[in-house]
């Protein structure tokens, strides 16, 4: 039998440095994987978007991948799809996000094509007008989408005033005023090199990694940039909040009910993680899956989600239900969030949920993906290196009243955001 | 052993395939069954799918809930997928619990309850995911397209069944269709991962051994292999996104045909992956619709997607069109890349790279079991394993001739289907 545990990512198996240019990576060897998988963060996010200009970071980010000053469109996507090969960059709130997939031999060149993305774009005129349409045009399929509508609508009712309010992709009207020379400024006021966290799984060794970042990202310099504004105080809504989208012809309603959830590194964090596996998650999601969909019937899908960030995230139960059936499933969910919040969960949902938690680690940390987001979190997140061999011991600390105290703690009843999109409510 | 895999059956009937993979302590465990959407019914359209969720509801030893709950407990996923041409359910858990899936498997072959309250319970969650399917546009149009591009075949009824059948049947059809077709000489069982095959099946024999196989009477369509005429539909809804899509018969995915086609597919849109568990895509870019109809802001995207299944299926190229372009202009720049790829004008570097593609999404794609387990009954659905085995070397073999052929023989403008959704402002 393969022995996953003792092979688990950890401090004497992970490379961890620091490049010349200040960027950090984190590399782990998968002996048995002929691919890659490096995926990085770096500043800026959605956070350095200005008033008038909502979308300006995720504009951007999807002109990166339009031509580089050494690579037109045409000959970037030859080399990257000729082999095989994926480049993805995406904006985020607080960071922009990017990945990279590829046959283990030919990272070097797929890796200066990445760096060249990152440091290097040139902006071209000739795709600046496509991609608005096409960003546009995601927005316009996005307007239709009753799931994507309920979780906009949720933001904006939430974080209210809070730059986390505006949808990543921006705004229609400001989308259309952005210029080219908007994306120039942008990219060299605020894209910095030194705030890059890389992570890296697959079958090369992590030194000879380490080797090629530091050649290729870590030869890019910048001493000049603008750091992006801090994120603001957030204080969760003080009173219960109840929004409806009208979306004409749509057979069913999404809905989200939400809360604030506990900060990622916060001390509530792992007995908030074992209340939202009983509460929304377990098994078939949970005890609202068991109420809502199994003994009601009223929902395809209902689950609930603990945020995670380095900023203000909700803690949200969802489902998707016949509009008919909305307000008898706003009731049930409810039931259920009073039942958490006041009572203390059993000693068999306790252990089940803590088992399954610690059980599904070989399955979650089973492909370079799965590692470089494990990588990635640890890094964010201050973690520390031995933070997937810890987890399993952290969690069995954890007791019911700890559940409970949690669950009383962000589940306040009369501060629930409440948040429907799909038919007219009558 | 060829690529550590055995492959044998039962005196009852039961297939069985069995891969061992000591990367990671996990395994993989499913069971396939003869029987989709493809051998329905009129009037029973959505049986298959429904039986598939009943298949969650427990059985005279164990409920639905004890069953869920002991996978999860041990850090394990459990799922079903019905299709046109099958439906599966799996397993996927640490490798020391792999009886607790062969049980699970073995016990609802057989034993399944089909309550009457459950029956009742799931038809409101299956209108429920219709709906939630009904929401998105290009859900509505695959629909309308599917169903002109079949006269009879049941290819043309959508999975999940028509909202009227859905509403009308009963326990006793639903209970009929299971004990028809859930017997062991109809099914498949693939386990991948960290095991001892021989151990294994001393257990499955100990498990399965004695589950009776009766006779199977089955709906086997007559195959549908060309598409007859040029039809049209157009759509409208709410929003302002416009989609369009052309829909062309496809072949079998047992036949030569296939693999020129997946070429084809691949020059045209981007490559397709078969994966449905593999990490990784690759994006469409350099692809001849993109480059012709996507960078001359024709349209916004296009994607398009072959499907491996029994009998001939279709071939949909999905564009997501833009305001300001009108549609049979965009129809006319599409078809002369068909006409260009039809007198031959195909490069040999082109089908390099289309090999390449295919051969890095087989790679990522077998960074995990569950999809290795996944292949190891998906490719004997509709041809047997050596179809996977010699799936890159097969498209290597395409000649930039043979491609030219294909697109000869399906893509005639007589011989599709071609949807409009169209959006109005105020609908």
């Amino acid at each position: 039998m393969a022995n996953l545990t003792k092979n688990l990512p950890n401090a004497n198996n992970i490379l961890r440095k620091q490049l010349k240019n200040g960027a950090t990576m984190l590399a782990w060897h998968n002996p048995t994987s002929p691919a890659i998988v490096f995926q990085g963060l770096l500043t800026p996010g959605t956070m350095a978007d200005r008033h008038g200009k909502f979308g300006l970071a995720n504009l951007t980010a999807a002109m990166l991948m339009t031509g580089t000053q050494k690579h037109d469109f045409q000959a970037l996507h030859e080399k990257i799809e000729s082999l095989g090969a994926s480049i993805n960059v995406q904006a985020g709130k607080l960071a922009t996000s990017f990945s990279l997939q590829c046959l283990s031999e030919d990272l070097p060149s797929i890796l200066d094509l990445l760096v060249e993305v990152l440091s290097q774009p040139s902006f071209p005129e000739n795709h600046f007008n496509r991609i608005k349409t096409q960003i546009l045009t995601s927005i316009a399929i996005r307007a239709q989408d009753t799931g994507a509508m309920a979780g906009d609508a949720f933001d904006r009712a939430f974080f209210d005033s809070h730059p986390y309010a505006i949808p990543t992709i921006g705004y229609a009207q400001d989308i259309v005023g952005i210029e080219l020379e908007d994306l120039k400024a942008f990219h060299a006021d605020f894209f910095a090199p030194h705030t890059a966290l890389l992570t890296v799984s697959g079958g090369l060794a992590p030194d000879r990694v380490a080797d090629m970042l530091e050649n290729s990202f870590g030869a890019w310099q910048k001493t000049t940039f603008k750091t992006q504004p801090d994120l603001p105080e957030f204080i969760a809504p003080q009173k219960a909040l109840r929004e409806h989208v009208a979306m004409a012809e749509k057979s069913q309603t999404d809905l989200i009910i939400g809360v604030l959830a506990p900060k990622t590194q916060s001390e509530d964090i792992y007995a908030a993680m074992i209340g939202n596996n009983i509460l929304g998650q377990f098994g078939m999601m949970g005890r609202v899956g068991d109420s809502v969909r199994e003994k009601a019937g009223l929902a395809y899908y209902v689950q609930s989600a603990l945020g995670s960030g380095l900023g203000p995230t909700p803690w949200q139960v969802f489902a998707g239900v016949n509009p008919d059936n909305l307000d008898r499933a706003i009731s049930l969910i409810k039931d259920e969030l009073k039942r958490f919040a006041n009572e203390v969960v059993s000693t068999q949902e306790l252990e089940d949920s803590r088992a399954q938690m610690i059980g599904r680690q070989p399955l979650a940390l089973e492909t370079n993906v799965g590692i470089t987001r494990a990588l990635l979190s640890i890094e964010r997140y201050q973690l520390g290196l031995n933070h997937l061999q810890e987890l399993p011991d952290k969690l069995k600390a954890i007791s019911k009243q700890d559940v409970l105290a949690v669950a009383h703690k962000y589940w306040d009843l009369d501060r629930l955001t409440i948040v429907s999109a799909g038919r007219e409510l009558t | 052993m060829k690529d550590n895999l055995i492959q044998t059956q039962l005196s009852n009937g039961l297939r069985i395939s069995l891969k061992e993979i000591h990367t990671a302590p996990i395994v993989s465990v499913w069971c396939w069954y003869d029987i989709g959407s493809r051998n329905e019914v009129p009037g029973k359209t959505g049986v298959s799918h429904w039986v598939e969720h009943m298949q969650f509801k427990g059985t005279k030893t164990m409920s639905g809930q004890e069953m869920d709950h002991a996978i999860a407990r041990v850090g394990g996923y459990w799922n079903a997928m019905t299709s046109s041409d099958w439906t599966t359910y799996l397993e996927t858990l640490p490798s020391n619990h792999i009886d607790l899936a062969l049980k699970i498997e073995a016990d609802r072959m057989q034993n399944s309850l089909f309550d009457p309250e459950d029956v009742e319970m799931e038809r409101t969650v299956i209108l429920s995911e219709r709906e939630g399917a009904e929401n998105d546009p290009l859900f509505l149009l695959g629909e309308a397209t599917e169903a002109l591009a079949f006269k009879q075949h049941p290819y043309r009824n959508e999975v999940l069944g028509f909202q009227r059948d859905v509403e009308t049947m009963t326990r006793d059809d639903l209970y009929g269709h299971y004990q028809n077709y859930y017997q062991p000489a109809n099914a498949r069982l693939c386990v991948a991962g960290d095991f001892d095959s021989q151990n294994l099946l001393k257990k499955i024999e100990a498990l399965f051994g004695n589950i009776p196989s009766n006779n199977i009477v089955s709906n086997i369509p007559k195959p549908e292999e060309t598409l007859s005429e040029a039809n049209r539909i157009e759509l409208q809804g709410p929003g302002e996104a416009h989609f369009a899509q052309i829909v062309y018969r496809s072949p079998a995915a047992n036949t030569d045909d296939f693999f020129a086609y997946t070429i084809l597919d691949s020059l045209l849109a981007g490559p397709s992956s078969l994966n449905m568990f593999g990490s990784g895509s690759i994006s469409n870019r350099t692809s001849r619709l993109y480059k012709s109809l996507v960078e001359t802001e024709m349209v916004a995207g296009v994607f398009g997607g072959i499907n491996a299944t029994i009998d001939p299926g279709t071939y949909a190229i999905t564009l997501i069109g833009r305001p300001d372009r009108d549609s049979e202009e965009v129809l006319k720049h599409f078809d002369q890349q068909i006409e260009d790829l039809q007198k031959g004008n195909i490069q040999a570097q082109e089908i390099e790279r289309a090999v390449k593609q295919a051969k890095a999404l087989f790679v990522y794609g077998s960074d995990n079991i569950t999809n290795q387990a996944f292949w190891l009954g998906y490719a004997p659905s509709f041809a047997d394993y050596d179809w996977f085995r010699h799936y890159v070397d097969n498209l290597q073999a395409v000649t930039p001739e043979q491609v030219a052929q294909i697109v000869q023989k399906y893509f005639s403008p007589n011989n599709r289907v071609i949807g409009f959704y169209n959006p109005v402002k105020g609908f």
